[in-house]
């Protein structure tokens, strides 16, 4: 299997700071990918130089046999890279109809069929959809920002903490629709803090502590791991 | 003793006071020449405050002409229709001056207001300042303006004597600018300009030393304002407006060297020497400025002294 | 009464339609623009030519609206750039310092090129009576013109494509680029949409009374507060706040006078500007 994204060696900082160092790491086609740690670890910070929200100061980010670092996000959408960031960055006085169809931007005028698709995988959002954006709860914001992204036709899915303020509800809700959305063969890299429901849901994963990837490999292997039950999963 | 510590400082005010004191014996005793060089002195002390309000602590006041005329004005009031002596409604007027622009401060600082916000108050206040100066006019004859040359003091009259009272003032404010950068209020505002919130963080106490800049650097103004009301002999709301004050203050800053000892200095005398070579092209020199403006604040913007210390690796004050 | 109640309204509906201009561009752009008067003096002295070199009016005006757009389009892709490369504070200040020189070039270009030249559009019927009252007819073409221009804006940004991508970009220009939006090539249009919206504020004061290239300025000083006054974010506000401080400008001048008036209008605006600084009607987000 072909890795679809793959992250060469990558340094990403701001000012004088680095705060990721040396990260490699690849997802290959219809993977889910998890890249846990704790808080600060970088996790947001890498998620952000994949994306081309933040270029990386050495090293490279390739995606699809092409070279993807130092262009700029709104670039990267149009070739399938799409991510929703842990603040999730709606229209809050825009429709949540609205919100969805923008997603649509680089595919515009073909974007009913992909909305039916959307409002399917989250009817709640197809019963709010006259409502403003800003004023939905965190779960709905969430589903709303994940729909959004799918609207863009994506090959990969770059998630950042979607279950952040999220009710148990919601969070399994919408860790339902994501291994929906993978077994129809979407590609997903995604960064939590909680641990269980990340290694649950995908396949391999890369632990991140203080810019470096400190362990990686299948779920399994990492929940049986101590240290890692010890760290992040509270057991003695 | 910090002698060694401020060499540069000193030597550099020396410096300015001798070579500003020669110049009148360069200009062939013409009374015109000497009237530019007394108004580019003028010009120079509103921009050493310009200097401490924006170049410093970032607060920028759109409003240096109406904070002048606001002095001048007061004073030249109090003079004319309450008779009283300029010497004592002088400071009158630096003191209207300052509590505004303290104010002005003050109440944006509390308010959090960001940069452009005190920049639209302050311009708003200028025009406020216009139509008080115009709808007031039993007090301030309106547009057609007060003649002051009954009404000033001898010292102030245009002439050798009134150049080097105008100097003096001058050298006055240059010293008080190195005594307060020197300070711990120095160092508050270079904390305060880098990075207001992590000076805050720091635990400066930021309302209180911007307040302080923008005071200090109104009185300043005023008191060049109360001063260029006598000497010039005639005022009218024009005089202090936008296109009279704001942008040579602003051009001469840009020009000079924000946040340094020589750069309204240089910069006043660079901007005399442009606005008589740019005097003939009358109405046009506003574009000139401008396009100055733009060019300075886009490739330039950190000012003559600023390269001069690159070219010359000398720590020019 | 009613009388000044319409010239208030039409007043604020043209201050509008300068400050609208503003709103757009600092709320996409990022920038306040201190030169958005200029774009006003520039239609209306393009117009002015026109006209006087024999061209029908109402050409004259289009052809001065474009040519404000023109410029517009200029500025934004050549003095702006340096602004666009900063973010946040940065780009404000900068972008507020290039256009205040801007403004400086424009006026005194245009005060020195055509100062005896001036923009005077006279209808063919002074006034007009509705319903007893007189109303000049100039004062309601300026409100047919405004009414309009402001119904097509809301139209276009509620309606079409690039009307919601520029809603989107002043809501959260992060969210935009996420769609794969360029917030950069949308700004330009926007510059050009905001400088013709401007064009048509100066051709609307021609028909109110007059437009001399000294105006440039004192446009823009009123189009600011208006702006900031309404919420430098929301266009509804702008729109609101034109007419408010248009109707108590009225107001005051006849019972107070004009100069008074113009104390207590800036007064007002500096204080709403203290209390809520986001502007009165900005939205909660």
């Amino acid at each position: 299997m072909s890795a679809l994204l793959a992250a060469q060696e990558i340094e990403v900082g701001y000012g004088d700071m680095p705060v990721v160092r040396g990260v490699s790491l690849e997802v290959r086609r219809g993977e889910a990918v998890a890249v846990i740690g704790p808080n600060g670890a970088g996790k947001t910070t890498l998620f952000k130089a994949i994306a081309g929200m933040l270029a990386p100061r050495s090293g490279g980010i390739l995606f699809d046999g092409a070279r993807i670092d130092g262009l700029r996000h709104y670039e990267l959408v149009k070739r399938g890279v799409v991510y929703v960031p842990a603040e999730r960055e709606l229209f809050p006085q825009m429709s949540v109809l609205e919100n969805i169809e923008l997603g649509a931007y680089t595919n515009y005028k073909s974007r009913a069929e992909r909305l039916k698709f959307v409002l399917r995988v989250f009817p709640r959002l197809e019963e709010r959809k006259r409502q403003m954006a800003g004023t939905l709860s965190g779960g709905e914001q969430q589903m709303l920002a994940v729909g959004r992204g799918l609207m863009a036709k994506p090959k990969i899915l770059l998630l950042d903490e979607p279950s952040t303020g999220l009710s148990p509800h919601f969070v399994s809700e919408m860790y339902r629709q994501l291994a929906r959305l993978k077994a129809e063969g979407l590609t997903i890299l995604l960064a939590e803090q909680q641990i269980p429901h990340a290694l649950a849901f995908a396949e391999r994963a890369y632990v991140l502590e203080n810019g470096e990837i400190r362990l990686f490999g299948p779920s399994t292997e990492l929940l049986g791991n101590p240290d890692i039950q010890r760290a992040y999963l509270g057991m003695a | 003793m910090n002698t060694k510590r401020y060499l540069a400082e000193y030597v550099t005010l020396l410096l300015v006071v001798v070579v500003l004191a020669l110049v009148p014996l360069g200009l062939g005793g013409s009374a015109y020449y000497l009237r530019l060089a007394t108004m580019m002195l003028i010009y120079m002390i509103y921009t050493v405050a310009f200097n401490i309000i924006f170049g410093h602590t970032r607060q920028l006041f759109l409003c240096v002409g109406a904070l002048a005329g606001c002095s001048a004005y007061v004073s030249v009031v109090l003079a004319m229709r309450m008779s009283v002596s300029p010497w004592a409604s002088i400071p009158v007027g630096i003191v209207s001056a300052a509590v505004l622009g303290g104010v002005f401060s003050y109440v944006s600082v509390r308010r959090g207001l960001g940069v452009i916000f005190v920049g639209i108050v302050t311009l708003v206040f200028s025009m406020i300042f216009a139509n008080l100066i115009l709808g007031l006019r039993e007090w301030t004859n309106g547009e057609t303006g007060i003649e002051t040359r009954g009404l000033r003091p001898d010292a102030l009259a245009p002439g050798l004597a009134s150049y080097y009272v105008i100097l003096g003032v001058l050298m006055l404010s240059l010293v008080f600018y190195h005594l307060l950068m020197r300070s711990r209020a120095g160092t508050a505002f270079r904390a305060i300009a880098d990075d207001e919130f992590a000076a805050e963080l720091a635990g400066i106490d930021v309302t209180m030393y911007k307040v302080l800049a923008a005071t200090v650097g109104s009185a300043l103004i005023g008191a060049a304002g109360a001063i260029y009301a006598y000497y010039s002999g005639y005022i009218n709301p024009t005089v202090f407006g936008p296109v009279s004050v704001d942008i040579a203050v602003l051009v001469t800053l840009l020009l000079g060297g924000m946040g340094t000892l020589l750069g309204p200095v240089i910069g006043s005398v660079l901007f005399a020497v442009l606005d008589e070579v740019v005097r003939p092209l009358g109405g046009l020199n506003v574009l000139v400025y401008g396009v100055l403006m733009i060019i300075l604040v886009i490739a330039f913007r950190h000012g003559l002294v600023a390269m001069l210390r690159k070219v010359t690796k000398v720590r020019i004050p | 009464m009613i009388a000044i109640l319409i010239d208030g309204t039409v007043q604020g509906l043209q201050l509008a339609l300068m400050a609208v201009g503003i709103t757009l561009i600092f709320g996409l752009g990022g920038v306040l623009n201190l030169a958005q008067g200029q774009f006003a003096v520039v239609g209306g002295i393009v117009a002015a030519l026109c006209i006087n070199a024999g061209m029908h009016p109402v050409a004259a005006c289009v052809l001065g609206i474009l040519s404000a757009g023109v410029f517009g389009l200029v500025v934004d892709r050549t003095l702006l750039i340096p602004a666009y490369r900063c973010a946040g504070e940065e780009r404000l200040l900068l972008g507020l310092l290039i256009t205040l020189g801007l403004s400086f070039v424009v006026n005194g270009f245009m005060d020195y090129k055509y100062s005896d030249i001036s923009l005077s559009l006279r209808l063919a019927t002074p006034s007009f009576d509705v319903a007893g009252i007189s109303i000049r007819t100039a004062s309601a073409a300026v409100a047919a013109i405004a009414i309009l221009a402001f119904a097509l804006l809301f139209a276009f940004l509620k309606a079409t494509l690039l009307g919601k991508v520029i809603r989107s970009i002043i809501q959260n220009e992060v969210g935009a680029e996420l769609c794969g939006i360029n917030p950069a090539r949308i700004r330009t249009v926007i510059v050009v949409l905001s400088a013709m919206m401007a064009g048509l504020g100066g051709i609307a004061q021609g028909l109110f009374s007059s437009l001399g290239p000294e105006m440039g300025n004192g446009l823009t000083d009123y189009a600011l507060i208006v702006a900031v006054v309404g919420g430098v974010r929301s266009i509804n506000g702008t729109l609101a706040a034109g007419v408010l401080l248009g109707i108590v400008n009225a107001f005051a001048s006849y019972y107070v006078g004009a100069y008074l008036t113009l104390i207590i209008l800036l007064g007002t605006a500096v204080f709403t500007i203290l209390l809520r600084p986001a502007g009165l009607f900005a939205s909660r987000s």
